[in-house]
């Protein structure tokens, strides 16, 4: 439990899932309650993006930088066909095994197939948001195999029945006395204090065993390099290179998308990653790895290709920028919306603003149709995106295709905001029919004026309004009718 | 360079309706600048709310609207960072999908003698100092639009420093959304809320008696939260600020 | 299964993506590069760079000449007070000093190495601007348990072998490494409040060796 009363995993059912989640602002509305979780994610997410600020401020060429990544990026998925044949072919001269999965249930059957080849009972794990997208799991669990994370966000959330709340600080919601407790209790430590430095200690004993012992790990990637078949992971704890190096297995599950063209563009790509996830020049592990390499790490390597609704992102490119994604998480750090809810609210694994373009698109538009409307539109995240997706113009792009689909539901002449917007459109085609409008609503809104001048209730969509403001009254006259008793020739 | 100038006001339709002292700023500031200021009354709306909410196939008619009715201004003017946003950042797109050609001359021709209030009176006239009297302690809120979509960086605080009597409080994360976001205020309203209470916080730090911007949009959120709150600040646009002088002071003050 | 899902997969990209053609390299050869791709530090600055970033992360660094190489391991060691290490198979002879129990990577178990109190290994290159230690797992820096498991880590970086920049690392491969690890700070981890730990798993102490030139 992440914190009491609030429970992240229901009846056994995830609160991420965006086919069940609830819509936003009631998702919203139950984690604004939470005190202690909005420090938690306020301090967290201050931070990292200080961190992040001050060493972009350092780096004198971190524009061309940008430039470069985004460009990269946008380059390779022009070509995402050629990119992922190249690393296929590359891998398996190299060794590895290259599997396709259009969906979520390919990708868990293949996961599965190959276990059970193993003859695997359990696996490590290092994080990879990409396995809970696929929501792998249960899935394992349900068929005999214990999937054992060993991230240490991933085991807090794992051990106390919990889901992340932010993509690369996934318990960040969480704080040391939450952990001790879920610790204490899962690891047989009653004694355990809460200093951050005896949990962590914690947990290295209590996974250096499963390191040791457990024969097969599966992985995402950060990058999967087309020129060699290589693949690439970027970490701070270390768990990573335990799980890469001493198991005998390997399974690296990756969307499609996280393919680059060569390995000399990790250049560029670390140094942004680095900058804009931790706020550090560069962060304590990389791993890049080929194929099998007889004596050194894993005999049998196999990738899984997930594309589970990313091909058809590829159409418009207003779209199709949502791909370059890199999951470095600066987004949320600087959102003023993520700021106040936490990645709980967004119904998803992928929270934030890339989450309220990336989830709506994977899920086809079908669910998570109120993620798009948990924005201000301020821009702040655009700002940051180290491969510049213009995450405010994709925002207003599914807006769009949201009103679309409503334009053809029975529901929409109950909705009081589509009609005052079919309203409002046909009273801004002429000036005269606008004119009138005000004179209306003047005499509308008198009814709810108070003396003061100022309106402190309002019906239906107003009332939403008038929930935390007043507005004031319309004034006696407006702009034009002065201008024309005033002013006009 | 404050010349025989003559602009045509795009008020905004919740100026016009909500806001009218603004326009009214506007005008006496301007002709105080010598500037020349004309009126088109055919004027509604940019199409902001409507595209931003996704009623995209509306907007295309209010662009539309818009360009033919300014295609011939030599200048407009807009009190309002947001709507000037729209006709930067999204006019092209909406513009392009109408697929003529016409209209898309025009309106590449319209769009560079499209400017906010402040850039026109900075970049255009030049004139950092306008001559205002406003004797208070006063904070400035950097809407969203105005701090990313238009970069207007340090121009209103060139602006203000020459406000004779005026005391400028810093505002703490002043490049922080105050959570207006338009119908997000209402879609959304729980976390607009949130949104403002921690930015009433920053606000209240400052112990300025007026919050200003360039936007009656943001301030409309700010100022109806302070008036709910009784709080002891209120909100006033800069046009008014920059309007108000020892012999007519701002509408506000009275 | 996943042959045919192959194919609906590359269909699908293909029917997305639709009119874009040509062939990928000329695109690529258009990439906006204006970033910084060379180091602009004399070389004596570039090595001070290195060796304040290592300190930043807590290893510890000394540095000596050439000549005097082999009694600065030795010297690290004893300071070390570990008496148990590993090293791979290629590290120079004179570098597996006496006074010191050497388990030569020949095929060792996992529990042998394990066991190892530390290890110690070359390094095919240091990156100055972030602290980066690069390993390329040649014969001199070991596979890559090696540097994996063992509590401590002795690194011999050479002064020739730091750039300034990451591009200029990789500008130095002649060609990409079918491994490699990045080494920039001791395992870390903030996922607890924020707080940074340092030393979850991983060698949790380095101590680098920075050979000078000659003269």
């Amino acid at each position: 439990m992440s914190a009491p009363g609030y429970h992240a995993v229901r009846d056994g059912h995830t609160v991420l899932d965006p086919r069940t989640a609830p819509p936003f602002p009631d998702a919203a509305l139950t984690v604004l309650r939470n005190a202690q979780l909005r420090k938690n994610v306020a301090c967290a997410t201050d931070v990292i993006q200080g961190k992040r600020d001050r060493l972009v401020a350092e780096k004198a060429d971190w524009s061309q930088l940008r430039d470069a990544a985004s460009a990269i990026r946008a380059h390779t998925l022009e070509h995402l066909n050629e990119y992922l044949r190249q690393f296929e072919e590359q891998c398996t001269d190299a060794g590895g095994m290259v599997h396709w999965a259009a969906d979520a249930e390919e990708a868990r059957a293949v996961v599965l197939k190959i276990l059970r080849e193993e003859k695997a009972d359990e696996v490590i794990k290092i994080k990879t948001m990409t396995s809970t997208e696929i929501q792998l799991n249960p899935f394992l669990q349900e068929h005999g195999i214990a999937a054992h994370e060993t991230d240490l966000a991933e085991i807090i959330l794992q051990l106390g029945n919990d889901e992340p709340s932010h993509i690369v600080v996934p318990a960040l919601h969480v704080n040391r006395a939450q952990v001790r407790e879920i610790f204490a209790r899962t690891m047989g430590l009653p004694g355990l204090s809460d200093d951050p430095q005896a949990l962590t200690a914690a947990a290295r004993t209590y996974l250096r065993k499963m390191f040791l012992t457990v024969p097969t790990a599966i992985s995402g990637a950060n990058y999967l390099v087309a020129e060699t078949g290589g693949v690439a992971i970027v970490e701070s704890e270390g768990n990573g290179r335990m799980c890469l190096t001493l198991p005998r297995t390997m399974i690296t599950l990756a969307g499609i998308e996280k393919v680059i063209p060569r390995f000399r563009d990790l250049e560029v790509m670390l140094q942004v990653l680095a900058r804009s996830a931790t706020g550090e020049r560069m962060n304590p592990y990389t791993s890049l790895w080929t194929g099998v390499t007889p004596g050194d790490g894993p005999q049998r390597f196999h990738v899984v290709l997930l594309d589970n609704g990313r091909s058809a992102m590829l159409r418009r490119e207003v779209e199709r920028q949502t791909l370059k994604c890199i999951r470095c998480g600066a987004c949320m750090n600087t959102c003023p919306v993520y700021r106040q809810t936490g990645g709980h609210a967004y119904g998803s694994v992928y929270p934030g603003p890339i989450g309220a373009i990336l989830t709506p698109q994977l899920q086809k538009l079908e669910h998570a149709q109120t993620l798009p409307y948990a924005s201000s539109l301020c821009g702040a995240c655009y700002d940051v995106c180290p491969v510049k997706i213009n995450i405010p113009e994709v925002l207003i792009d599914l807006r769009a295709q949201v009103t679309e689909k409503e334009r053809e539901s029975e529901r929409r002449f109950f909705d009081p905001i589509y009609l005052g917007m079919l309203i409002a459109n046909w009273v801004f085609a002429s000036a005269a029919r606008f004119s009138l409008a005000q004179r209306a609503a003047r005499i509308g809104l008198w009814l709810f004026t108070r003396k003061d001048g100022w309106i402190h209730t309002l019906p239906s969509v107003g009332g939403r309004w008038t929930m935390t403001r007043d507005l004031r009254g319309m004034p006696k006259e407006t702009f034009r009718e002065w201008w024309s008793k005033e002013r006009a020739r | 360079m404050v010349g025989s100038m003559r602009i045509s006001l795009f008020i905004t339709c919740y100026n016009d309706t909500l806001f009218p002292e603004t326009g009214r700023a506007v005008v006496r500031l301007l002709e105080r600048l010598g500037v020349e200021v004309e009126f088109r009354p055919a004027q509604t709306c940019c199409g902001q709310m409507h595209a931003n909410t996704g009623f995209r196939g509306e907007a295309f008619s209010q662009a539309k609207r818009f360009v033919k009715l300014y295609a011939d201004a030599e200048t407009i003017v807009i009190p309002s960072s947001s709507c000037v946003a729209m006709i930067r950042d999204q006019y092209p797109g909406l513009i392009a999908e109408l697929g003529n050609d016409a209209l898309r001359r025009e309106f590449e021709s319209l769009l560079p003698r499209v400017h906010e209030l402040s850039e026109f009176l900075v970049d255009k006239l030049g004139a950092e100092d306008v001559g205002a009297y406003f004797p208070h302690r006063v904070t400035y809120h950097a809407s969203c639009h105005g701090l990313r979509a238009l970069l207007l960086g340090d121009r209103p605080f060139r602006l203000l420093k020459h406000v004779r009597g005026l005391e400028l409080a810093n505002l703490d994360n002043v490049d922080r959304c105050c959570g207006f976001g338009g119908t997000f205020s209402v879609k959304n309203a729980e976390v607009s809320s949130a949104m403002l209470t921690a930015k009433l916080q920053d606000l209240q730090s400052t112990r300025a008696e007026f919050c200003t911007a360039l936007d009656n949009s943001c301030l409309m959120h700010l100022g109806g939260a302070m008036h709910r709150e009784f709080a002891a600040m209120r909100t006033i646009h800069m046009a008014e600020i920059l309007a108000s002088t020892e012999a007519a002071p701002a509408e506000a003050l009275a | 299964m996943t042959a045919g899902s192959r194919q609906v997969v590359l269909n699908k990209i293909r029917d997305g993506l639709g009119g874009i053609t040509g062939e990928p390299a000329a695109g690529y050869a258009d990439l906006p590069r204006t970033y910084q791709q060379h180091g602009s530090m004399s070389a004596a600055l570039k090595l001070a760079l290195m060796v304040e970033r290592l300190r930043e992360y807590d290893a510890e660094v000394v540095e000596c000449a050439e000549s005097a190489l082999v009694a600065t391991i030795a010297a690290q060691i004893a300071h070390s007070t570990r008496h148990l290490l590993t090293a791979p198979a290629g590290l120079p002879a004179p570098w597996l000093v006496d006074g010191v129990e050497w388990r030569v990577d020949h095929e060792l178990s996992h529990k042998q190495i394990e066991e190892a109190e530390g290890v110690v290994t070359a390094s095919f290159c240091g990156v100055a601007e972030s602290g980066t230690i690069v390993l390329h797992h040649s014969s001199t820096e070991g596979r890559r348990v090696l540097t994996l498991l063992p509590d401590w880590h002795l690194c011999v970086v050479r002064a020739t072998d730091v750039v300034e920049t990451l591009p200029e690392y990789f500008a130095r491969c002649a060609e990409p490494p079918p491994l490699a690890t990045y080494i920039s700070g001791p395992s870390a981890t903030a996922d607890i409040e924020m707080t940074r730990i340092k030393g979850v798993h991983g060698p949790r102490f380095l101590s680098v060796v920075l050979v000078r030139d000659e003269a």
